[in-house]
This record gives structure tokens, C-alpha cells and sequence, in this order.
């Protein structure tokens, strides 16, 4: 682990602060805009999205909309950017795709899952990647599904467990790999560990590895290139950096893991602007941002001559502990580099800027 | 008796007293004089040196040099006078005393003034240091914060820069939105493909950079959108993928497993596996198979189920000789003496099988609750009802939703209840 100096090392600068009235569960900018998005689950239990707008300051609300149920989780990634739709999972299971300007009805919705949508996931809008807009959803009832908004009430792919297995929760969803029209891989971390990639082109099982504890997020450090690097974080504070360029046939792909925080990590976000870097947010409200380092060779051949490849090293820039509670959700914007949201559990959000960036 | 030294020799001038005393070979330290303002002593046991000197001496500043054999005092007087001799001449015993004792006294009071003297300034030293390191301290913390607030405030107005061009790019935007579409598809499609290539380079140009350029955005929006249009692919076909998950002996989560029980537990049950309590000789007329405890567990097990509960009881009997270890074993014996009434065995049995089944984790919990539903029928058959309720409560916190357990437990409640009343 090296260390950057003192003065030079990027700093987190809170910027607004803003209580809220309901839970929040996930936080997201709008994409070109200085706008935000807050969704949750009022104490009544109905489902709340706020748009916020940040002045100065302070963060206003531009609007407040109030669903029958509360929702978990939301993207941006499968809409254009005039469009700017929002695609939500609730806790219902309900797939919705919202037109923020007429929010009554849904322009897209689906019941999606039997069990609460823990994550979710769209690739192929905002002028990122290439190929059709597609949303994925990751659920408790153990399903992950891939659904295109042009195609009504069934999935376009469907990763279930078995007949007769027993089912886990899947915990967290993430696309990679959407570098042309064809390819696309989505990767999957479940409660019990398993982390599974899919590869959509082929219909297939790509890859599946466990790593002991229940995983709560995975992210492909750019969704629209030749994967590169998956970051997998975990329960007690442990998170795995898979580098994704070399399958080795029996040995997978090769990755270094870093205990960093006490408790669970429940988000690992990277940076849009480098990909080498990103933030991870612990439960005791704490963030950590990273920076890996790639090693001389990235792959290189074992005693049978097959290819694997070798992982790098983490460097840990900077921490800062910001709440006593988790942070359960985290968002860089796509336009400022630096600026992120975040929100945790004590009802709070909070608009950060990281600095000095530049310098890394 | 002490030796005298009187072997000294002395000076003086008009201020101070100079006296060289030998000292005959004893080695002498600094603890060894004593010296107040009247008085002058030197102790090394066993020689003695005293004078009550003639007149007071300054005895903070006088000084002894130990050397070469002697000590050489150098005392400056009180008062500048010469002396006439060095010690007071015609001093009585008790006077000597007196003054020995005040002399004394007054060394003593000496040296607590000084101790204390000292303790004061060491408290006002440190006192003085605290507070320069905490005012130090406050100065860093203080610059840090500076620092950190003109980065903040620097970084609060890049910020609302960029985000007013944002809001004017998009203002722009829509107005440039809304006369285009005033106008005809016609020209749009003609300009389409002369300007695609001109405004897609702007805009992948200024994508760079930190803003886009705005009239670039707003015409090629709305061209990229057609583009688009036509060349999203399909759907994809629809499919299914199945998944399995990584098995585990004990289906849970690390999170929720109690790992070292249920690893005691399959060691135990490991352990068991392996023992064979062998009577070579009784043994040695049976056959192979007849020597499994597990072939003939199930040589019981169809014993009971076609009734003959004598012949099973013999066939765990056997497996029980050959391996005591195994539950299961105890278990199904159990039945057996339960059908056969000899509830006494029965209980026995259950009892020992409970015994095995420790560390209770939900792999042996099947095996746990029959127990204790055969061990609590044989209490009750033997009208020991609150025993058996007992084993019926054990049996319910394993399994909660099992109806009959309930019901019988129900039972034996009422049945104990009318025995209390009737006794």
C-alpha cells in the first residue's frame, strides 16, 4: 500500500447536508444536470422519490412523488439523454420505468419478481455503449432478469436457480462487458457469497466463485468497454478486486481483497471520469476511496502454459467517517468530477465533493 | 567512638574562610558533609570532623572541593570580618549542643523550603509548556481548517459555474429544440447527412473537455436520436439460464452458521463412524455383514416395520456392542422398547441417544425430536406426566408447527391439571 502525501492526498469536502422525513435507500444524479434523485420508503410505507436541485448551499425540491410502495432501488442507465426516464424496483417486486415530467402512470411496468428487487441495473442509454437499452434486476426470490422496455410483461433473459434447489437471494446485479451491439455480461452477488457472471450473448454461465461472505455490491469499473475490473464487496468489511481481462480455464480470474472496514461495505462506486479509482461505504458510515495499481504484466502463463492473470495492488487515498450510521448508497455524477451523493440510514443525504483528483 | 580529625589547617581572608582538611585515607562523598551557617561537620565513619565556627558563613554559597586526600572548604562569611580563630573557643558542652540541634533544624527547614520551591516551579513549567503545545496545536488545526474552507468555497463556486452553463445549455437546448421541429423533416434528413459528420466531432471534442458546446448538443440530440432509432437492434430472443448454488454440508450462509458446533458435530459423527468395540471372540462366528453396525441398523429397522420389535431390539443390541457411538442406534431402540412397553428401557434409551446428539445443530434435529417425543410417551405411559410434558416442550422448541406434538402436549397439560385438582 503506498501512501500519497499529506497535503497532496484528495480530500472529501461535505458540501450540503439534507435531513429528510423517509428512509432513504438509494440516491442517484440525474445525468446532465446539477439534479439528484432520492428514493425510499416512507415510515408509512409508501414508496417516496424526491428530485432535488443543488443551490449553492443548499439542496431544493423541485418535486416529491409518493408511490403505493416503497422503493429500493433505481437507474438511469437504459434511457436516453432527453429522455432521462428512471427505472425503479420496489419492494414489491414491481419494475417500473417513470416519466419524471408525468410521474402518474408508469411508461414501463412490470411485476417483475415474487420478492422485494434488491438491485438494479441499465446499460445501453445515456450515449454509453452500445447495443438495445436493457435493465436488470436482482431479487430476494433468488431470479436475476434482464428486461428491454420495448418488450412488455416477460423478461429477455432469466437466471433461476434450478428445479428443486434451494434459492438465495441475490443481493446486487451489474453490467459489463457492452463494448459492441452483441456482447453483454451481467454479474450477479448472492447472500451466500456466489458471485455469477452471465454472459448474455452466448445465454451462459461464464464464470461463478464464492467468496464466503454474502456480497453487497458489484460494479464493473465501465460498463461499455472490454471488461476490465470488477469490484466485488462483501459483509465484515472485506471486498474483492477481480482483474477480468485473463480467464484462466480452472482458476478463474485473478484478485486481490482488502479488509479495510470493520462492517459490512455496502456500495463500491467508481469514479466515471478514471476508472482506477473508486469509493467504497461501510457500515459505520465511513467512506474509503481507492486507487488501484496495475501490476508490471497483467497476465502471465502457469505450469500447464494457460494464461492467468495476475492482480495489482490497492492504495487507500483517503477516509472519512461521515454519519454513525451505514451508508447504503453512493453516486458519483457523470458531469463533475469529484461531486457524489450519498445517503445512509440516519434520513440523511449528503452532497460531497472529493478534490485534488486531478493530481492522482 | 568516633576519630577525630584534627589535623586541619586554615585561612581566611576578609570574606571567605579557606580550610583543608586531611583526611587520612577515607574516602570522602558530598553526603558525608554536613554544613548549616553556624556550624561545619564532616562524618566518615569512623572519623569526625565538627567546628561551630566563630561566626555565620553564607552556606548556600560556600563551597568543598573533594580531592587528592583532603577536603578544601572555602566558606564566605556573613559579614566580612576577620576572624580570630576558626571555631568558638569557650563553648560549653551544652551550648555545642544547642547548637549542633539548631543547626540541624535549620539544614532540615533548608532543605523542605528548596524541595518545595522546586515543586512550585516544576508545576508552573509544565503548566507553561501545556499551554504553548495546546496554542500550537490550536494554530495547526486552525490552518488545517482554513485550508480546508477555501477548498471548499473554491470548490462550492466552480460549482455553481458549472452548474448555471449547465442550466443555460439546457435553456438553449429546448429553444433550439422547438425551432427545429417547426421546421420540415425534408431539409432536416438533407442537412442530416451533410452536418452528422461536422457536429458529431464537436460534440465527441467537447465531451472532453468540461462542457459541451451547447448549439452542437442541441442539433446533434436530435439527429443522434434518429440514429439511434434505426439502429438499436431487437429484442433479444428470450432465455433462460440456470443457476445452481455453491452447497454447503450445512445450508447456510457464513453469516448465519454456527460453524464450530456444526464442525464438533461432524467430527463427532466422523469419530463415531470409525470405532468398532470389538469382542473378537464372541464375533467370530458371524458373518461379515452381521459385523456393520449400519447393515444391521437396517436389519432392525424392517424388523419393525413387519412388527417383530424382539428381533429388532436384538439386531440394534448387536450393532450397539460392535459401535456405541452411534445415536441413531439408540434411537430406533428406543421404539422398539416402546412398542414392547418396557418404558423404563425405552426411557434409557432416548436418554443416551440425546446424550450422542450433542452439539445440537439443525442437522441432528430430526433425530433430536424423535427422541424426545419417544422419551416423553414412555414418561407419560408411566404416569410421570410432568417429565413427559417436559420432553414434549424440548420437542415443540425444535419444531414449532408440528400439529400432533401440540396436541399431545395439550394433553398432558389437562391430565396433570386434573390430578392436581383431584388430589
Amino acid at each position: 500500500m503506498s501512501a500519497v502525501l499529506g497535503p497532496e492526498r484528495p480530500q472529501v469536502v461535505s458540501h450540503v447536508q439534507q435531513a429528510l422525513s423517509y428512509t432513504v435507500f438509494d440516491c442517484k444524479w440525474v445525468p446532465r444536470s446539477a439534479r439528484l434523485m432520492c428514493l425510499g420508503s416512507a415510515a408509512r410505507g409508501t414508496g417516496v422519490i424526491q428530485l432535488y436541485e443543488l443551490h449553492g448551499a443548499r439542496l431544493e425540491v423541485l418535486r416529491e412523488i409518493e408511490k403505493p410502495k416503497p422503493i429500493k432501488c433505481g437507474t438511469f442507465g437504459a434511457t436516453s439523454l432527453q429522455q432521462r426516464y428512471l427505472a425503479t424496483g420496489d419492494f414489491d417486486g414491481n419494475l417500473n420505468i417513470w416519466n419524471l415530467e408525468a410521474p402518474e402512470i408508469p411508461v414501463y411496468s412490470v411485476k417483475g419478481h415474487k420478492e422485494i428487487i434488491n438491485s438494479i441495473d441499465g446499460v445501453g442509454g445515456l450515449g454509453i455503449g452500445e447495443g438495445a437499452p436493457e435493465i436488470v434486476t436482482g431479487s430476494r426470490d433468488g431470479t436475476v432478469k434482464v428486461w428491454d422496455p420495448r418488450q412488455n410483461d416477460t423478461p429477455v433473459a432469466n437466471m433461476e436457480p434450478a428445479q428443486g434447489e434451494s434459492k438465495r437471494d441475490c443481493w446486487t446485479v451489474a453490467f459489463g462487458n457492452a463494448y459492441n451491439q452483441e456482447e453483454r455480461v451481467v454479474c450477479a452477488g448472492y447472500d451466500n457469497g456466489d458471485i455469477k457472471l452471465f454472459d448474455l450473448k452466448t445465454m451462459s454461465l461464464r464464470w461463478e466463485t464464492n467468496i464466503k461472505n454474502g456480497v453487497c455490491s458489484v460494479e464493473f469499473d465501465r460498463k461499455d468497454i472490454n471488461m476490465n475490473k470488477l469490484v466485488a464487496t462483501s459483509l465484515e468489511g472485506k471486498f474483492h478486486v477481480f482483474d477480468m481481462r485473463t480467464q484462466h480455464p480452472t482458476k478463474g480470474f485473478a484478485s486481490v481483497s482488502e479488509k479495510a472496514q470493520k462492517s459490512t461495505i455496502w456500495q463500491v462506486r467508481h469514479l466515471p471520469q478514471n476508472r482506477d479509482i473508486f469509493m467504497t461505504s461501510g457500515g459505520s458510515g465511513s467512506l474509503h476511496l481507492w486507487k488501484y495499481e496495475y501490476p508490471a504484466q497483467r497476465s502471465k502463463k502457469d505450469s500447464e502454459g494457460s494464461e492467468m492473470g495476475v492482480a495489482g495492488s490497492l492504495s487507500l487515498l483517503q477516509n472519512v467517517t461521515l454519519s454513525t450510521q451505514p451508508i447504503s448508497s453512493l453516486d458519483w455524477s457523470p458531469d463533475k468530477k469529484g461531486l457524489c451523493v450519498c445517503g445512509a440510514f440516519d434520513q440523511t443525504v449528503r452532497v460531497l465533493i472529493v478534490t485534488k483528483l486531478n493530481k492522482i | 567512638m568516633p576519630v577525630w580529625l584534627r589535623e586541619h589547617s586554615w585561612r581566611q581572608s576578609l570574606s571567605a574562610v579557606y580550610l583543608s582538611l586531611p583526611l587520612r585515607g577515607a574516602r570522602a562523598t558530598a553526603a558525608n558533609i554536613f554544613c548549616s551557617e553556624q556550624y561545619l561537620k564532616v562524618s566518615i565513619p569512623p572519623f569526625l570532623f565538627e567546628a561551630v565556627l566563630y561566626a555565620p558563613i553564607d552556606d548556600t554559597n560556600s563551597t568543598a572541593k573533594i580531592g587528592n586526600g583532603d577536603i578544601f572548604f572555602t566558606l564566605y562569611k556573613k559579614e566580612p570580618a576577620m576572624w580570630d580563630s576558626l571555631t568558638l573557643a569557650n563553648a560549653d558542652k551544652e551550648k555545642l549542643q544547642h547548637l549542633r540541634e539548631n543547626a540541624v533544624l535549620k539544614a532540615q527547614e533548608k532543605a523542605k523550603e528548596e524541595t518545595e520551591a522546586k515543586k512550585i516551579t516544576k508545576q508552573e513549567n509544565k503548566k507553561y509548556a501545556l499551554e504553548a503545545t495546546m496554542k500550537l496545536e490550536e494554530a495547526e488545526r486552525k490552518r488545517i481548517e482554513d485550508l480546508k474552507e477555501k477548498e471548499r468555497q473554491k470548490v462550492t463556486k466552480e460549482l455553481e459555474l458549472w452548474k448555471n452553463q449547465q442550466k443555460d445549455g439546457d435553456k438553449y437546448k429546448s429553444i433550439q429544440a422547438k425551432e427545429e421541429l417547426h421546421e420540415e423533416k425534408e431539409p432536416l434528413k438533407e442537412r442530416k447527412n451533410e452536418k452528422m459528420n461536422k457536429t458529431r466531432v464537436p460534440n465527441e471534442g467537447s465531451s472532453k473537455t468540461r462542457l459541451r458546446s451547447t448549439r452542437g448538443r442541441g442539433s446533434c440530440s436530435i439527429f443522434s436520436q434518429d440514429l439511434k432509432e434505426e439502429q438499436l437492434p431487437a429484442p433479444r430472443a428470450a432465455a433462460t439460464i440456470e443457476v445452481t448454488f455453491t452447497p454447503r454440508v450445512f445450508p447456510t450462509a457464513l453469516r448465519e452458521s454456527r460453524v464450530a458446533e456444526e464442525e464438533e458435530w461432524l467430527h463427532k459423527q466422523a469419530e463415531a463412524r470409525r470405532i468398532i468395540n470389538s469382542d473378537l471372540s464372541e464375533l467370530e462366528d458371524l458373518k461379515e455383514e452381521e459385523k456393520n453396525p449400519d447393515w444391521l441398523k437396517d436389519k432392525g429397522n424392517k424388523m419393525f416395520a413387519m412388527g417383530d420389535y424382539l428381533g429388532a431390539v436384538n439386531a440394534y443390541n448387536l450393532a450397539v456392542r460392535l459401535n456405541n457411538k452411534l445415536p441413531l442406534l439408540y434411537l430406533n431402540r428406543a421404539a422398539c422398547h416402546l412398542k414392547l412397553r418396557n418404558l423404563h428401557k425405552a426411557i434409557e434409551d432416548s436418554s443416551k441417544a440425546l446424550e450422542l446428539l450433542t452439539p445440537p445443530v439443525p442437522d441432528n434435529e430430526n433425530a433430536r425430536l424423535k427422541a424426545h417425543v419417544r422419551r416423553g410417551t414412555a414418561f407419560c405411559q408411566l404416569e410421570l406426566y410432568t417429565e413427559g410434558l417436559q420432553d414434549y416442550e424440548a420437542a415443540l422448541k425444535i419444531d414449532p408447527k408440528n400439529k400432533i406434538i401440540e396436541e399431545d402436549a395439550e394433553k398432558i397439560r389437562q391430565l396433570i391439571q386434573g390430578t392436581m385438582q383431584s388430589s
